[in-house]
Formats: C-alpha cells, structure tokens, sequence
C-alpha cells in the first residue's frame, strides 16, 4: 500500500503562480524517505498539504487508504491527530510544561493514539518515560520545563512526542538543522529505529546531503515538482 | 484544554497577575457602589421606627428628618412650647416626645428631651432604648450618655458633665456653675443615639439662661413673640419645660391618621411648621440621591470595562508571541477551533478569577475598614452574603469578559489558519 498517493497536484497562495505542480508521487508504507528541496522549491506547501493544514486546488493526495485531500478541515485535524507526526526545525515544544507533558501532548489530542497504546498493553505516560529515556535524557530532565533543555534534548522530546502512540506518518521539517554532527546522527538513527518499529512511514525533509546514507529513498523536490518548469 | 490554558497563563503570570488585579480592584470598586448605598439605606431606616409623625418648624422635609433624628445640619428656627402641646394633646396622638438639638460637647450633639425620648424612641426593628447601665432622668441635673458619647468622653455614672451653650464645644465659665451628673449610658443602637448627650429639657435651658449664648440671642428674641401671641394658652398649660423645642417625635394611635394629622399641621394657623413621615421622607431623599449612586454605578461600571480592556490589550499583544505556541498545537492535531477555545477560556478564566477577587477584596477591606468606617460616620458594615442584584453584577462583568475575549479568540483562530504549520515570523 502506499502510504502517500499524488496524482496532479498542484496548489497555489491566493493570487500568486503556482508553487507546486506535482503529475506523481508515491512513498510506500513502511518507508522512510528523504526529501531534498532547497528554500523556494515549494517544500513548505508541500508539507502543508500532506499535514493538511492546506489542500490543494487540483489533483488528488491520499494517504494510506484516505482521500485525504476530500476531508474536511475538522475531519484533517482530527486524521493527523490520529495518524500524523509532526517535527519543526525548531521551538517544538510548549516553553510551559515539562518535557513529559509535552511528549504526551499528541495523546491527549487523539483517543486513536492512546487506544493503540492501550491494544498492546500501556499506557501513554509509560510509553512516554521509556521512550524519552531511550532518547537520552535523564529522570530530571524529563521532569523540567521544556525551556530549560537544550536545543538537542527539545529535539529529542519533539520526536517522542510525534512517535507516541505510533502515527502512520512522519513528516520531519529539517529536525537536525539546528543540532551538531554528532547529535545529528544520533538523532536521525533512534529517529528511524523508533518509527520502524512502529511501522512508521518517515518524509524527511533536509537539504543536508551528508544524511542521505540513512534512508531507503532520496528524492529531490525539483525534480518531482513541474512548477517554475513550465513557462 | 482549562489546564493547558492554566498553564500557559501561569508562564505569563506577571501580565496577567496585573490583569486580574485591575479586574478585581474595578469589580470591588462595583460592588463597594451599591454595597455602601444598601448600607447606608438601612443604617437611615434602622435609626428610626415606630415614629409616625416628626414636626417642626417650618422648613424642608428632609432638613427636619435630618437634623432631628440623624443630627446631621442644624434646625435654623424652634416651633414653641404652645404648639407642640396642642398638637400632642390631640386625641389621635398617642405619644410625643420632644427634642431640643444645636448644642454639642467636644463635637458630640447634645440633645435635650424628656424621659419619653427612652419610652418611645425606637430603631431598627422597633426596639427600644435600653441602658447599660444607670437610669432615665430624676433631676434635670442628670444625662445621659449615648454608648459612643461615653466611650469619647470617657465619662462613667457619676462623672460631672459640663455642657456648652453653641455647637463649639468651647466651656464658658459660667457653665460650670451647672455641672450635671452622668445618670446613665445607653446600650449601644448602631444609631446617631450613640452619639447623643441627652439632657432634659430644662436643663437646657438653664444652660441658655446662664450662658447666654450671642448668636441664640436673636433666635429667644424672635420666641418671644410667639409666646406673647399666645400668652393666654401659655397659663392652660402650666408650667413649660422650655420656650421652645426644635423638634417632636409624634406616634399616633393608629397609622392611617398621619396624612390626615401630617396635613393639618402643615396648615396649623398659629405657626408655620412642617410635618413629615419619615419613610416617605426618607423615599424621597433617595430619590435625590438616585441620580449620584446612578453616576457612581456608571463610572464604576466604566472602570470594570477599563479593566477588561486591559486584559483585551494583554491578550491581543500576546498572540504575536504565541504563534509558535498556536503551531505546535495545531500540529499535534489541534483545529483552529480548539485555539478559539483555548483563548476563549484563558480570558474566562481570568475574568473569573479577577471578579472572585475582587469580591474577596470587598470582604478583606470591609473587614479591616469597618472600625474606620463605624467610628468616622456611624455606619455599621454588616458582612453578609453577596446579595442577588451584586451577583448578578459578577455575572455581567463575566459575560461582559466572555464577550470581549471572543476578540482575541477570532484573531488567533484567524492567524492559526493562516499560519498553519509554518510561522513566518
């Protein structure tokens, strides 16, 4: 099954040329793929559209087995509660709670997450411990406010946060941007071991060329984008 | 979502700390209004009962309720002796006491009456005078003390009193030729009576006689007139306790008689005087005051809605900061809808929050004031339960909070749309 199904996109902000024309596109269940794009080739909407926050004006976007792009705007908040993960660059966490309460925060937004966490018999906060001690911070650390961990350790909680309670999709918005190398490939590695698991499909999205040995499949958004190519 | 809300507003305590607090400092301030009004209304109403009728010399309604009952202003002219016999002898008057008033000590009224003052004055519920301790008058060299005027002047049964002829409180030594004697002391009424030196009528007089006060001089002149014009019922009467009075206190032996008996006073051929009901005197005092309480309520109700502007201002200039916050939430699954309600129930929570407060406040500064309060103007705080119309003001601040903040609420739901995922910021 594919996990996502494009077939002639394309989208535009009101009154301007069209940022993204898509003809196809496929990522299969299960992958993990990277996504290549540099600032202007349409990457931003693209990752509206498969979060779906945006739907595009024409052509089709399905995920899974959903006519994603037919869903009303309530019916794709709730489907990417349900089945979507989602990692900023940056500033992913709510600066007022603690790192737990923000790895929890999807669960609390969606039943679906919590009933997969319960069919194999946990719970969302035993689920979150593990997986934030995995990720490498400390009992204290899981306790504090988010604003007082580092930039890696946000990242870090960020990710749990969007694997808790196993999403069908990934979609990662350059997640390691602001981390070193080191703590990059750290990252990226429990990032994918995590969603494997799952039987999580992962987009990355980076223009970083070094990570592309992590992943099953690299794609370069100009090449899948026809915008700008025509005339 | 009410904690997540709580939460986000604990990280921005300090503007909202000030925002509850001007909430809370205008709802006290709407409240204090009409709490004080109340107050004020039944301290007025408690301070006399069971009195039908008050006469006195011609002059404004609300003057004589005033002057006589609450002390408050001074009478400028007396009704005589004459008259205040014939009418208490009529057969519809059932008891009248009479009272002579323009004299203090040490800023306390002195008020010169009869043993009938303690029979039949009454406050609130109809209840009467009762001493402390001592007795009414024996001997015109006797008074008594009002609960307050005893605590002033620090006077006890069988001090000596000296009593001053004008309203300065200055002692003239001719005065202390007539020391009087504390017979007794009132229990304390949470009436102008607590203020009061009571003294008899004749002993007042003597006061006058020997004091002779300059600017009484004229007022005894002008009495005497009267007494002259009626100097052939002055012998039926036998011997008069005073020339003239300022005022009398009438009850009557059934209630409907006070129009009819109001009317005939208020056209007596043998001097001008004026008679009035005191609660319909005291409507009508109200009434006057209506449109004073009204402009309070108004510039109260004004700052109410200063604060709620505020916490508008407070909320709108934090949407800009919180569009990382709004991003976050819509990416774990949050629709635009659950941003309205999130902001829809900080600012709920913080008109609630400000308005309870504010009522807190009330309790905490009628607590701590009502000793200032009591002491300064007599007026006696009784802390009760918010009445319905002051709940249903919190209500109205409320809804009026709830109905501001679903500005803030369109915009962040409009921005969150807008922004998605992706804040440019």
């Amino acid at each position: 099954m594919n996990a996502v199904n494009i077939e002639k996109l394309s989208f535009s902000w009101a009154g301007q040329k069209p940022t993204l024309d898509i003809p196809a596109w496929q990522v299969k269940q299960g992958e993990a793929v990277l996504l290549r794009g540099p600032s202007g080739s349409g990457k931003s909407t693209l990752l509206s559209l498969l979060a779906g926050i945006n739907t595009p004006e024409q052509g089709r976007l399905d995920l899974f087995d959903t006519a994603f792009s037919s869903l009303s705007g309530r019916q794709r908040d709730r489907y990417r509660a349900d089945n979507i993960g989602y990692i900023f660059q940056q500033f992913n966490l709510l600066p007022y709670l603690s790192a737990l309460e923000n790895a929890l925060l999807a669960c609390q937004f969606s039943k679906k997450r919590r009933q997969r966490l319960a069919e194999q018999g946990t719970s969302a906060e035993a689920t979150a411990l593990e997986m934030l001690k995995r990720l490498g911070l400390s009992s204290e650390q899981i306790q504090q406010q988010a604003h007082t961990l580092s930039v890696g350790q946000q990242q870090r909680v960020a990710a749990a946060r969007a694997l808790l309670g196993a999403p069908k999709l990934l979609i990662a918005d350059e997640p390691t941007s602001a981390l070193d190398a080191e703590h990059r490939d750290t990252f990226i590695q429990l990032l994918l071991e995590l969603s494997s698991q799952n039987n999580t499909t992962v987009i990355f999205v980076t223009h970083d060329a070094a990570l592309s040995s992590y992943f099953d499949k690299h794609v370069e958004l100009n090449e899948l984008n026809q915008a700008g190519a025509k005339p | 979502m009410i904690r997540l809300a709580m939460k986000s507003l604990l990280n921005r305590r300090a503007s909202v700390l000030l925002t509850v607090i001007a909430i809370a400092v205008s709802v006290t301030l709407l409240l204090a209004v009409e709490r004080v009004r109340d107050q004020v209304q039944s301290h007025f109403a408690n301070t006399v009962s069971g009195t039908d009728l008050i006469i006195g010399a011609r002059t404004g309604q609300t003057q004589l309720l005033l002057s006589s009952v609450f002390h408050i202003g001074s009478m400028t002219n007396n009704m005589s002796w004459e008259s205040f016999a014939d009418i208490s002898s009529r057969p519809e008057v059932s008891w009248a006491v009479p009272i002579s008033l323009g004299d203090s000590v040490q800023g306390l009224p002195v008020v010169a009456t009869t043993n009938a003052y303690f029979e039949h004055f009454k406050y609130a519920d109809k209840q009467p005078l009762e001493f402390s301790q001592g007795q009414p008058f024996a001997s015109d060299k006797d008074v008594v003390l009002g609960a307050d005027a005893a605590e002033k002047l620090s006077k006890a049964l069988g001090d000596d009193i000296i009593i001053a002829h004008g309203s300065g409180g200055i002692s003239f030594s001719e005065h202390d030729e007539h020391p009087l004697t504390v017979t007794g002391v009132l229990q304390r009424t949470g009436t102008p009576v607590d203020q009061a030196v009571l003294v008899t009528l004749h002993s007042l007089e003597m006061i006058h006689s020997g004091g002779a006060g300059h600017d009484e001089e004229h007022n005894h002149n002008h009495e005497h007139e009267h007494n002259d014009a009626h100097a052939d019922e002055h012998e039926h009467h036998g011997e008069a306790p005073a020339e003239s009075i300022s005022a009398a206190l009438l009850g009557l032996k059934a209630k409907p008689l006070a129009l009819r008996l109001q009317r005939q006073i208020n056209t007596y051929d043998k001097e001008p005087l004026t008679a009035l009901l005191p609660g319909m005197t005291l409507q009508q005092l109200w009434k006057t005051l209506r449109v004073f309480e009204q402009a309070l309520t108004a510039i109260s109700a004004m700052v109410v809605l200063i604060g709620l502007l505020g916490m508008l201002t407070i909320m709108l200039a934090s949407l800009r900061e919180r569009r990382r916050e709004m991003a976050v939430l819509r990416a774990v699954g949050a629709g635009p809808g659950t941003i309205f309600g999130l902001l829809l129930s900080e600012a709920l929570l913080l008109t609630v929050v400000g308005a309870f407060s504010g009522l807190l406040l009330l309790y905490g500064l009628q607590w701590s004031l009502a000793g200032v309060i009591q002491s300064q103007t007599g007026l006696i705080f009784t802390s009760s339960w918010p009445s319905i119309s002051e709940w249903w003001r919190i209500v109205l601040v409320i809804g009026a909070g709830f109905m501001l903040s679903l500005i803030p609420a369109w915009r962040a739901y409009r921005q969150s749309l807008a922004d998605g995922l992706t804040v440019k910021i």
